[in-house]
């Protein structure tokens, strides 16, 4: 960058074209939304598949896939921010959001453990949303919020819905929720950083 | 009314640097210098004004054995850079949408 005089009209002009470079900066989201959405997925049509085609008393042992999240969460999140060159408020804003919706999950396994699971799917069902439309509003990301309206929806009708029926409404609301919206948020993003 | 514009933020290099970390919570050296194309030796000098202006924190520290700079603005820094926007938007009213009767022609 050359130094010297400038006009007025060039300061704004460079103000703006930093702002923007600064933008650009941001992190690919899609990772955690595409391992957990096909995680859950793949964990609620196994469970529904055990339990309603199959008959198997230990259904619930779909859900271990939960700690590969978990691993790979913690590998990917590790490398992240060791190669992180620059840090922003709505990043840091957004992992303080999705740890406590962790946190909320893991709790929510102590209390369902507890009280029994017959009721639990309209309470994940919200989490996927709160997650999803916090985001979505906070990165301007239209798909993210119609994913959690969607799941919200969801998250009533499963209280006329049976369990086993619910663990298919899961896996449509992590769809709708996660993985679309995840898609779509990766493709934004090879997009942006195409034409930088 | 027009106000002269703050010599420190009033220059390319610096003014792209408060400029990019006004959008962050804080940056690495790297990070600047791949965003400004600016050559080290000239981006440190820059910084090292913005710091004895007070307008924004170096910290200097050790990341996997490697020397790693680290800024971020301060409030001081954020009044600044507001205020010379301010200052900019002001100097463009009055040169682009000049008071009446400046620019007109003699009846």
């Amino acid at each position: 960058m050359e130094e010297g005089k400038f006009s007025p009209e060039q300061s704004l002009a460079l103000i703006q074209s930093m702002i923007d470079k600064a933008k650009d900066s941001a992190a690919d989201d899609s990772f955690y939304f595409l391992l957990w959405g096909w995680l859950v997925f793949a964990a609620s049509t196994m469970q529904y598949v055990l339990r309603v085609m199959l008959h198997s008393p230990y259904h619930y042992l779909a859900w271990c896939l939960m700690f590969v999240g978990v691993i790979v969460s913690t590998v990917h999140g590790y490398l992240q921010h060791r190669n992180k060159k620059v840090r922003t408020y709505i990043e840091e804003l957004l992992n303080n959001l999705w740890i406590g919706i962790f946190l909320s999950y893991v709790f929510f396994g102590f209390i369902f453990a507890r009280l029994g699971w017959q009721n639990c799917y309209p309470f994940f069902m919200l989490l996927y949303a709160v997650g999803c439309f916090v985001t979505g509003r906070a990165l301007k990301f239209p798909p993210l919020v119609w994913g959690a309206a969607s799941s919200w929806i969801l998250a009533i009708v499963s209280t006329f819905t049976s369990y086993e029926t619910n663990m298919l409404l899961s896996a449509l609301a992590i769809l709708l929720c996660y993985i679309i919206p995840g898609h779509l948020l990766k493709t934004r993003f090879k997009k942006m950083h195409a034409h930088v | 009314m027009f106000k002269d514009l703050d010599p420190i933020l009033h220059s390319q290099l610096r003014l792209a640097v408060v400029s990019l970390l006004i959008s962050v919570k804080e940056a690495e050296f790297t990070f600047l210098k791949e965003k400004t194309n600016a050559t080290a030796g000239n981006l440190s000098v820059q910084i090292n004004k913005l710091k004895e202006a007070g307008y924004i924190d170096v910290v200097k520290q050790f990341k996997e054995n490697y020397p790693q700079t680290v800024c971020r603005i301060t409030p001081f820094g954020i009044q600044a850079f507001e205020q010379y926007v301010k200052n900019l938007h002001s100097y463009l009213s009055v040169h682009i949408h000049p008071g009446p009767g400046k620019d007109r022609e003699p009846q």
